[in-house]
């Protein structure tokens, strides 16, 4: 708590202001989420008409998640980075709470043979994307307290293995398996980037490889996806059909695309088509260009996140180098594979792509990991200019 | 992980760009629809332009099954609302699983179909169609016909000019989404055509005027069944045709099949003496016989072949022109056989007798009229009369209509005609002028239909009342009691068949059964065709006074147009 008193006493003195953030960073986001109103407002419209009768219903959902995400950055950006690096270890029991509790009947919400939200009053929380948050702020802190034990296989790398395996074992409980990998992919990535060796690296990556590949085998519905993903057109009116259905999209679209509102594939074609599959109706809609663009926004923000690590790490800020590459690393795979899976060069699994992507906890946690990100760049500003 | 991207960006590129037209392909062939685009069927109008069959726009429900079934909770608003059951629409529901169509009710009011909209339930949707509307019902039944509710003919002129009635739907394609719905339209492949009207010979007031009549009849005198047709003598055309009992065509939810049948085409009856003019025709024609020839009929009976002919009363000796009046089978068989069987055949031929008319109705029997070859002279005997011939009424009315020309024959149509058509000479001019008097007394309170009578008009006509075939042989109670006649007859312009199908009451004759019909039709008809009368009292003075009193001018003019209007004309 003290943390936060900290943080306030430091803003009196220095408030920042939006511009004195990474301008780059904050630009980008900004576009991606303007190009996500747009784009879902464009996508919802079949869908809204005709199961709502209201054409503005996923559209005022989608800028009311905006706006507490929005908010719930404006309140991190108050805090410090010693807050984060206390709560860590607390906000992680209290994820696995959260995931636990979605297993509790009553408590958690059943959808389409998952459950994987709470109810929260008019809207739902999904906790598996703030658990992705909290994990990287647990994680960054573990690398910076066992700074020195990290070259021991058990201290180094069993422990967080551990944490992963119980929280991507509570994530496919619902099941997630998109989060799971997700969140897999950035905690071990963050690993290897705080100076886990290399081999031990490989034997847990081969461990978690190992693990997917059986619990795909064993579970017909993830082998069906893999195998649609493989050969779409085999069954393009069954288990390929919403993957040849975002391919049809994207060819539709060609170079410059079909134009704002002209998509056909979203006239019920493609499923999920303002959620997971976004990506399609805005390559129909507005080409290459506008998936092209879309891309090199993604990797701005994992540069300039990579850039704030950076940044921190010379000024010995760890805990915030760590921190900002996790969110990096998570951010942009989120965008990898999503777009991937859009693209059908990976297998399908349910994931937004941040910023963009109709879902609410989605949005809220990308707005969270952002200011993060901001509260490190903040802090690196700070202390550099101290030094200067 | 910037590699990612750009692995991100080279797979884009090649999907967008290289694999572009392939998937393009993939998505027309799912987007992409061919539909019909329904036009209205052409309308049936009569001879002035009345609708007797009209198109009328209705809506059609339909239902993307998968869908219909999946919102279940909404079945019963959908049920309700369009009277059907449940069961119903879940049977039609299986039926159709798997198809991305089907129909939920078709042909509902608009007011329903709105109705149905509002209630947003998914996977249902509209689709305009036509629905046919008969104005006339019953009275134009069997000759109008109907449609089906895929809008081709099944009965009637319907049946007969469905590919001119017909509309050629235009075909569009269109995008569609998931569901069917047509999103936009993107290239018309070709222009619906809507179908053209057929404008009928018949006269929507005398075909009324008919049925009303017909049915009164049937009523009275508790017939099975009747017909009536009324043909334009100068033309040819068909003013009214009519079966009773007939059907309502807009509501077939009760239809007997034998009620569909236009029995004044289809059904071949034995005319009897209806025929007898004819055969005195073709005496007529030998030159052996006048009119006023003396036949001895006495005494009322005459064996032929093993056979005897009888006559309801002895009528002594009677000229040529009394058999018709009387209407004496004896006289007629004595003169038939004194004929050649070839020249009564040939006859019986020229007036159609035996051939289809041609009329264009659906169905039409040719009737039957044995080969002169193998006639005997018991069935010479009696087809002079009428038996062992069989006739439909549309031929006995245009063979009448062919007396009332001056002989000269006009095929009849059901269509106006605007262009004249060149007829058949049945007999010559003069023969058709004696037979038409003689047909006058059959009118006379002396002949056998002084109720076909029309007041201020002369009547030409002959009676009929034959009896029934039966499955062995003539059925004692059982006649087809019928008119044939013409009027005006100093100058005919109407020609009427009227025959009733056995009429169940101590009267049966076709001059007490069939001639009234004639002359309620007639008298109505005259006077809407507007066809001045010939038989006024002191008509012969006017007609006398006519080249020189200017003074009565309207009415002179009026007979002036008549110039035919025979001086000893009135009975």
């Amino acid at each position: 708590m003290s943390a936060v008193f900290a943080g306030r006493r430091n803003s009196r003195i220095n408030a920042p202001t939006l511009l004195s953030y990474d301008r780059w960073l904050v630009a980008s986001v900004g576009i991606l989420i303007l190009i996500g109103i747009v784009m879902v407002y464009s996508a919802s419209i079949p869908t809204a008409e005709r199961y709502t009768g209201s054409s503005y219903y996923f559209l005022l959902r989608h800028l009311i998640s905006i706006a507490i995400g929005l908010a719930a950055g404006a309140v991190i950006l108050r805090t410090r980075m010693r807050f984060w690096e206390q709560a860590g270890p607390y906000l992680l029991l209290a994820g696995i709470l959260l995931l636990i509790l979605v297993m509790v009947p009553g408590v958690g919400v059943h959808v389409n043979g998952s459950s994987r939200w709470l109810r929260l009053g008019l809207f739902k929380l999904q906790p598996s994307e703030l658990v992705k948050d909290f994990m990287i702020v647990y994680v960054a802190g573990y690398l910076v307290r066992k700074q020195d034990e990290l070259r021991h296989f058990t201290q180094g790398i069993l422990m967080v293995s551990i944490v992963v395996a119980v929280i991507g074992a509570l994530f496919l409980q619902e099941p997630d398996l998109g989060a799971a990998v997700v969140i897999s992919f950035t905690v071990f990535l963050m690993l290897f980037l705080g100076g886990v060796r290399f081999w031990h690296f490989m034997v847990v990556v081969a461990a978690g490889l190992g693990g997917m590949i059986l619990l795909t085998i064993y579970s017909p519905y993830r082998m069906a996806r893999i195998t649609g993903f493989l050969h779409p057109w085999a069954d393009p009116l069954n288990k390929g059909f919403q993957l040849t259905q975002a391919l049809i999209a994207f060819g539709r679209g060609g170079v410059f695309g079909v134009g704002l509102g002209g998509s056909v594939q979203k006239l019920f074609y493609l499923p999920a088509a303002y959620t997971d599959f976004l990506l399609a109706v805005l390559a129909e809609e507005l080409g290459l260009i506008g998936v092209l663009v879309t891309i090199c926004l993604f990797a701005i923000v994992v540069w300039r996140a990579f850039v704030i690590s950076r940044a921190a790490d010379r000024l010995g800020q760890v805990y915030g180098a760590r921190l900002a590459q996790g969110i990096g690393i998570l951010l942009g795979g989120e965008a990898m594979i999503n777009m991937g899976v859009n693209m059908g060069a990976l297998p399908t699994k349910g994931l937004t792509l941040p910023f963009v992507s109709y879902g609410g906890s989605s949005m809220v946690a990308s707005c969270i990991a952002v200011a993060l990100l901001l509260v490190v760049d903040s802090e690196t500003r700070q202390r550099k200019a101290v030094r200067a | 992980m910037l590699a990612g991207f750009a692995l991100l960006a080279v797979r884009a590129f090649y999907l967008q760009v290289v694999e572009a037209s392939y998937l393009q392909n993939q998505s027309d062939a799912t987007h992409l629809r061919v539909i019909e685009d329904d036009s209205h069927r052409g309308m049936i109008l009569d001879r002035n332009g009345e609708p007797l069959a009209i198109s009328t726009p209705v809506d059609s429900v339909w239902a993307h099954p998968a869908e219909l079934a999946q919102a279940r909770n909404r079945w019963p608003a959908l049920t309700r609302l369009l009277g059907i059951s449940g069961a119903q629409l879940a049977r039609a529901i299986r039926n159709s699983a798997g198809l991305q169509f089907m129909y939920v009710d078709r042909e509902i009011a608009p007011q329903t179909a709105k109705a149905v909209m509002a209630l947003h339930i998914p996977g249902v949707a509209l689709q305009r169609e036509y629905r046919r509307y008969y104005p006339a019902g019953p009275v134009t039944g069997q000759l109008i016909g109907f449609t089906n509710i895929d809008d081709v003919g099944q009965e009637g002129a319907e049946l007969e000019y469905n590919d001119w009635l017909r509309a050629v739907p235009g075909k569009e394609r269109v995008l569609q989404d998931r569901y069917g719905n047509i999103v936009q339209p993107v290239e018309s492949i070709s222009l619906p055509v809507p179908g053209r009207n057929l404008v009928l010979s018949i006269d929507r007031r005398i075909q009324f005027l008919t049925y009303r009549a017909l049915m009164a009849t049937i009523r009275k005198f508790h017939a099975h069944a009747a017909s009536a047709v009324v043909v334009n003598v100068r033309t040819g055309e068909v003013l009214a045709l009519v079966n009773v009992p007939s059907f309502n065509p807009n509501n077939r939810s009760t239809l007997a099949s034998s009620l569909i049948r236009d029995r004044a085409v289809t059904d071949e009856f034995e005319p009897g003496s209806m025929l007898k003019p004819f055969t005195i025709a073709a005496a007529l024609g030998t030159g052996r016989y006048q009119p006023t020839t003396m036949i001895d009929t006495s005494p009322g009976t005459i064996r032929v072949g093993g056979y005897t002919i009888r006559d309801d009363v002895d009528s002594g000796t009677i000229s040529v022109a009394q058999i018709i009046e009387v209407s004496s089978n004896v006289g007629a068989t004595k003169i038939a056989l004194s004929l050649k069987p070839e020249t009564m055949w040939d006859m019986f031929r020229r007036a159609g007798f035996g051939m289809s008319t041609g009329v264009g109705l659906p169905g039409e029997e040719p009737g039957f009229v044995r080969p002169y070859q193998q006639w005997l002279p018991s069935e010479q005997a009696t087809m002079s009369f009428g038996y062992g011939i069989s006739v439909t009424v549309m031929q006995m009315a245009q063979a009448f209509a062919g007396i009332a020309n001056d002989g000269m024959m006009m095929p009849v149509t059901i269509l106006r005609r605007d262009q004249p058509v060149v007829g058949r000479r049945i007999m010559s001019g003069t023969i058709a002028r004696e037979l038409r008097n003689m047909l006058e007394l059959v009118v006379s309170s002396g002949g056998t239909a002084p109720g076909a009578a029309v007041p201020n008009y002369l009547v030409a006509g002959k009676t009929g009342t034959a009896h029934k075939l039966g499955t062995d042989g003539y059925r004692p109670n059982s006649y087809y009691a019928s008119f044939a006649g013409f009027v005006p007859a100093s100058d005919p312009r109407l020609a009427m068949v009227v025959v009733v199908n056995n009429p169940r009451s101590s009267e049966y004759y076709g001059g007490e059964v069939a001639a009234p019909v004639f002359s309620r039709v007639m008298s109505g008809a005259l006077r809407m065709l507007n066809i001045p009368p010939d038989n006024l009292p002191h008509m012969q003075r006017w007609v006398a006074q006519a080249p020189a009193a200017g003074a009565k001018g309207g009415f002179i003019r009026v007979v002036a147009q008549n110039p035919a209007a025979p001086a000893g004309g009135a009975p």
